[in-house]
């Protein structure tokens, strides 16, 4: 380490020795009430502004070796929103690294990488200005260097994919060649910033730099974690939430090959075996007497009913209303819950697939009762995150069941156990109401159910509250006897961002033109978390037999400044069809208790064969970049309502809507 | 327990495993073949796909004392380096995102294209059908298998 550099500097340097590393680069944390960074960057036009003001970053680390490879350490958990790929675009792009010599490594769990928690679709706009600042500042030291080798000043030097350019133009140095003495230099006191339209990465079209390995087999997700002797663990757990076992017989668990041991732990009982399927097969064979507690009565329809009644309120006379519901929802991750721990000698190692490596960890310590620096979290690849791996559960389970068994162990989940086990999108009822003398958009109210573990998904409670807001706009529309685009206009009239993607997805999907008959086209705006723009136009068939089909989406996206603007349009297709899941197909029910729903069967997702023609057009915006990840998946919803009232007339205000809703 | 014999990627394998044993755990837990995936565990969503045969089968539900004596591919034996046809068309169409299903709906578009060479729209929901992605890659893997079937 440069101990030279103290910890006050905004930019940290370090030659670390071994293992090819010759630049490592990081920009100190900022506290609250601490050291304000006094870098000041200079603006693509060139003239000098003060660092955008935040109050907490992590560190960035990126490394370049011998060979000229950029090795980027993604502090972010990936889960198919495109994250790693996006931040090393970045860095990429202001260090003048071709994206060939691009590498990403995942971050353990360590609080020098600052809050590591993935969610809110926050990751881009936190760091988008911070991962072009590191490129930069690395880059500015790469130029020092060559230019102090050249004797010339390094004002007139340039980069390109890995070298940097003489002034005279045609003699160049390789970044590999010239790391690490670079990496012995002072911090740089200017590290100008590309202009964009010198922009060769960022705004091109890639693809998610883990695909190769994806598409060959060899990506490592939490379940594909093997360690030597590992166990593999499946658990009986309550049916009925916060219950636990009064007795157990496993008996016929014992005699399945390959079961080696049962563990029963405070409230679930884990067997385990050498490979997962006895571990499942074990687990089936138990027989268990619960003891369900007080959760064994709770019933979501009569929630709803409850929650409805507790809403009501005397009509007013010229105020239209309305009540839409919508139920509990899992995350249905493809990848099922799992987790990979090996605890000995009070020290303990965990492959988490986990949107929260630092929440995993706190879990995990305090599960096992081992101190926090003695909990290292690895984070494979995930296999849909959606909100769900922001809790820890799986995580302590596989730490405490490897503690009994003094080894490592993988603990499975199976698909039934994902889904009656899971932390719900909250069920809601929501009262909307608004003048019909004075349109405006309406106020909520919003009530919930009880005793059932929630949790966030895709869009939390924004999807909530795009669903009411936006039903309830084209039923204003309806009440007034005006086009649901123009009233939309006029409610909107003081947003430029939110008029922008409407009126584009109006242009865009023809809005007003015929339609032939059973069909019909709605629309759905919603500014999620306020940040990021979304207005969608669903044009659904109703046939003969009340079965609705959505066959186009035409989807206006406006996420400020784009950074691969094809995964803009992969997360918005993305989050489509997971509204579209949401509005035709899938809840959660809860009956005495339990979870009625166990796998794909009676939880359905939406199907290759019902998936619409989805259009994403960009709103060009140099605007603060913001997230796209949840986006998506809001205005689907009210988007496909509005447009079954269309074509048919009826009001729907519940989902999923069912053919049998349609049936009168 | 009983020992069988697997052809699987070309490669003789032996296990020793319960003739009730599933070829996804004998692939994943006894050969360390992590590429086959879990999900449903029922036959539902198209995740587990190998080719025995060159026919799709879901291999959460397929018994490994049923698949002795046949040709079994997985994921792993296209190609190490991503060069084959369908896995370039699935890089060239962007089509991954958390990329967990992706290998069943590479298999299972491996089996449609070598039936079909030229597929339909209709070719490909039916044969895709019953194969999810949660993240909602379907227009990109249909656009995929259109690629593949013009490059095989």
């Amino acid at each position: 380490m440069n101990n030279k550099i103290s910890r006050r500097d905004f930019l940290k340097l370090s030659g670390i020795a071994g293992g090819g590393l010759v630049l490592a680069i990081y920009l100190e944390g900022c506290l609250p009430g601490t050291d304000t960074p006094t870098v000041v960057p200079v603006t693509p036009q060139g003239s000098p502004t003060p660092i955008p003001s935040f109050d907490w970053v992590a560190d960035i680390y990126i490394k370049i070796d011998q060979d000229g490879v950029l090795t980027f350490t993604a502090f972010r958990s990936e889960m198919g929103q495109g994250i790693r790929t996006a931040l090393a675009m970045l860095v990429a792009e202001e260090l003048d690294v071709a994206w060939s010599a691009v590498r990403i490594v995942q971050a353990d769990a360590n609080s020098k990488y600052g809050d590591q928690q993935t969610g809110g679709s926050v990751s881009m706009a936190t760091y988008h200005d911070i991962m072009r600042q590191a490129g930069a500042m690395a880059r500015q030291m790469l130029l020092e260097v060559a230019a102090k080798v050249w004797g010339v000043d390094s004002a007139g030097c340039e980069s390109e994919a890995g070298f940097v350019i003489h002034p005279d133009g045609t003699q160049k140095l390789s970044y590999g060649e010239l790391a690490e003495s670079a990496s012995k230099l002072e911090r740089p006191n200017r590290h100008p910033l590309k202009a964009p339209e010198k922009f060769k990465i960022v705004g091109t079209a890639l693809g998610h730099w883990d695909a190769p390995q994806i598409v060959t087999g060899k990506a490592v997700y939490g379940f594909d974690v093997r360690l030597p002797g590992m166990l593999y663990a499946a658990i009986a757990r309550c049916p009925v939430f916060d219950g636990t076992y009064a007795s157990y017989d496993d008996a016929v668990t014992k005699t399945i090959t390959g079961v080696k041991q049962v563990v029963a732990l405070d409230d679930r009982i884990a067997v385990l075996a050498d490979n997962s399927w006895a571990a499942i097969r074990g687990r089936n064979a138990l027989k268990v007497t619960w003891d369900e507690g007080r959760n064994a009565t709770i019933d979501s329809q009569q929630m709803m009913i409850d929650a409805t009644n507790r809403l009501k309120k005397a009509t007013k006379e010229n105020i239209l209303e309305a009540y839409y519901e919508i139920p509990y929802e899992a995350h249905a991750t493809m990848e099922p819950m799992n987790c990979t721990a090996n605890v000995r000698d009070g020290v303990c190692e965990v492959w988490a697939p986990t949107q929260s490596p630092q929440a995993v960890q706190l879990a995990v310590a305090g599960a096992c009762n081992i101190p926090l620096a003695q909990v290292t979290v690895h984070v494979p690849l995930i296999g849909g995150g959606f909100g769900r791996r922001l809790q820890a559960d799986y995580a302590e389970e596989a730490a405490l069941l490897s503690q009994a068994v003094a080894g490592p162990v993988q603990v499975v989940w199976t698909r039934d156990d994902d889904i009656q086990h899971d932390f719900y999108h909250p069920m809601a009822v929501q009262y909307a109401f608004a003048s019909l003398d004075k349109p405006a958009i309406p106020a909520i109210r919003v009530g919930n159910g009880t005793s059932v573990p929630t949790g966030a998904w895709r869009s939390v409670d924004q999807f909530t509250r795009a669903y009411s807001e936006q039903s309830f706009i084209d039923e204003l529309a309806v009440a007034l006897g005006r086009d649901p685009l123009d009233l939309r206009l006029e409610l909107y009239e003081n947003d430029k961002r939110a008029l922008g993607v409407i009126q584009l997805v109006a242009e865009k999907s023809n809005w007003g033109s015929p339609l032939p008959a059973e069909q019909g086209r709605g629309m759905g705006y919603f500014a999620t978390f306020g940040v990021t723009h979304v207005a969608d136009v669903a044009e659904v068939t109703v046939d003969a037999n009340s079965n609705v089909r959505v066959n186009r989406i035409v989807c206006a996206v406006d996420c400020g400044t784009v950074v691969n603007p094809d995964n803009v349009i992969a997360q918005m297709q993305g989050g489509i069809v997971f509204g579209l899941t949401a509005a035709l197909k899938a809840e959660a029910t809860i009956k005495n208790g339990r979870v009625q729903q166990s796998n794909f069967h009676d939880y359905p997702i939406l199907r290759m064969d019902e998936m619409p023609v989805v259009e994403v057009y960009i709103v060009s915006s140099d605007r603060k970049s913001s997230g796209i990840g949840e986006m998506g998946v809001p205005p689907v919803a009210p988007a496909v309502a509005n447009a079954v009232y269309a074509a048919t007339g009826k009001r729907i205000r519940h989902i999923p809507i069912k053919p049998e809703d349609l049936k009168v | 327990m009983s020992v069988f014999d697997l052809m699987v990627n070309g490669q003789m394998y032996t296990v020793d495993a319960d003739e009730s044993m599933p070829l996804l755990w004998v692939l994943r837990d006894l050969l360390g073949l992590t590429g086959t995936k879990f999900s449903c565990g029922m036959g539902l969503c198209g995740s587990c796909t190998v080719l025995i045969d060159d026919e799709p089968v879901r291999s959460c539900v397929t018994p490994v004392s049923q698949v002795t004596g046949k040709s079994i591919l997985t994921i792993e034996g296209l190609s190490e380096d991503a060069s084959h046809p369908v896995q370039k068309a699935w890089l060239e169409e962007r089509v991954t995102q958390c990329g967990y299903c992706q290998p069943g709906q590479i298999m299972n578009a491996m089996a449609l294209i070598k039936k079909k060479p030229n597929p339909s729209d209709t070719d490909i929901d039916v044969a895709m059908g019953d194969v999810f992605c949660r993240c909602g890659t379907y227009q990109r893997v249909r656009s995929a298998i259109h690629r593949a079937a013009q490059e095989v």
